[in-house]
């Protein structure tokens, strides 16, 4: 598929074949895909625990359920939990900024050398940083960019998935994870029992609301042509519509199928 | 049945549209899914009723006992909630019949309190 047509086939799936198993290689390659996310000093701050549902035992399961997310995990065969590996950054002290000048993809033409990343870069601004109250969202804006690759992967093989938040202290203990991980949000994969449609494009606010162009409040102008160059492209696909006959008898279908309330 | 202690006399219940739930449920269905749905479904009254006769509690009850107003604003109570989800599905499976039967009985209760703002979810029942 098209980069610009898995973008817009991406959308949450809340309903999945629960009986049908993801194979293992789609798995890889969402981590894979997570794995060469752009990420600050390269630190690589994203860990994940991949955990197919039919391993936990009933109550490891019935622990991870939340009165939002219970159907949605019980259905997904697979869940991928996100953590924020915090230590990281004064564990390997700006070896891989090195590498990177090592590399050249840090290079003098913009100021960089190993002395910069060892006498400056580390001690001076990334090991104070990590006591600052700011680190664990910034360092957790670099995790969702992974993730995000992760779940255009899914897609992009075929699969449905959505994000939940399920609860950290019970992840934690049922993953056995070190203590400086945070527990993040979860994806949860499996392949789709409704339509790739699933009703739609999702509802987003109007473009001008959200981006700005020089400075706020100047909306950054929407060019209608790119617009249908989107559409042509399958990014921008039929959006979602309230009170959709389609979608209802859709939505009732998997109900009746998987004996669920309406 | 709900509460532990004195054993309360059975319940006397109204025509279940008079309960301001029950409208409520109905409404939300309605607006949902579309149709009549206080017509649609011969089964969806008794279901509620017999649900309600088995807890010896009429629907807003039901409702007011998983619900609470806080600082102004309806709130869920948790414990309210998980014990009636428990009820419903103890109470499904002493429905004879097939599972799917079992889960259509359920699911008609669970239905009248999500559409009251009560989200419960029981999985998949194939």
């Amino acid at each position: 598929m098209e980069f610009k047509e898995v973008v817009g086939r991406r959308r949450s799936i809340r309903f999945f074949e629960p009986d049908r198993p993801v194979e293992r290689e789609k798995i890889q390659k969402m981590l894979e895909a997570a794995r060469l996310s752009s990420c600050a000093v390269n630190a690589q701050w994203a860990r994940a625990v991949v955990s197919f549902r039919d391993d936990l035992t009933k109550d490891q399961l019935k622990r991870l359920l939340t009165p939002v997310a219970s159907l949605n995990v019980e259905m997904a065969p697979v869940h991928i939990h996100w953590f924020n590996d915090l230590s990281i950054v004064n564990k390997i002290q700006g070896s891989r900024l090195r590498e990177l000048v090592d590399v050249g993809a840090l290079a003098p033409t913009h100021g960089w050398s190993h002395k910069f990343v060892d006498e400056f870069v580390y001690p001076q601004i990334l090991k104070p940083m990590t006591a600052g109250p700011g680190y664990p969202v910034a360092s957790t804006f670099d995790v969702g960019m992974a993730v995000s690759q992760a779940l255009l992967t899914a897609f992009d093989e075929g699969l449905g998935a959505c994000m939940v938040t399920l609860p950290g202290a019970v992840l934690k203990e049922v993953f056995n994870t070190p203590d400086e991980w945070i527990p993040l949000s979860t994806t949860l994969v499996g392949y789709p029992a409704e339509s790739w449609q699933a009703g739609g494009q999702r509802p987003r606010p109007p473009f001008e609301e959200l981006y700005y162009e020089g400075q706020y409040p100047k909306p950054f102008a929407r060019d209608p042509k790119v617009v249908e160059n989107l559409k042509a492209a399958k990014m921008i696909q039929e959006p979602a519509k309230p009170n959709n006959p389609e979608r209802i008898a859709e939505i009732k279908r998997l109900a009746d199928k998987y004996g669920l309330p309406m | 049945m709900v509460n532990e202690g004195e054993p309360e006399p059975p319940i006397l219940l109204k025509p279940l549209l008079e309960y301001v739930t029950v409208q409520s449920w109905i409404d939300g269905l309605k607006q949902h899914w579309g149709g009549d749905p206080a017509t649609d479904d011969p089964e969806r009254f008794p279901m509620l009723e017999a649900f309600c006769r088995h807890v010896n509690r009429d629907p807003d009850r039901i409702i007011k006992e998983t619900t609470m107003i806080k600082d102004g604003e309806k709130r869920i109570r948790s414990k309210g909630r998980e014990r009636y989800a428990g009820l419903i599905d103890a109470w499904q499976d002493e429905i004879p019949g097939s599972r799917i039967r079992q889960a259509k009985w359920g699911n008609t209760v669970r239905s009248f309190l999500i559409h009251n703002g009560v989200l419960l979810a029981a999985g998949p029942q194939t």
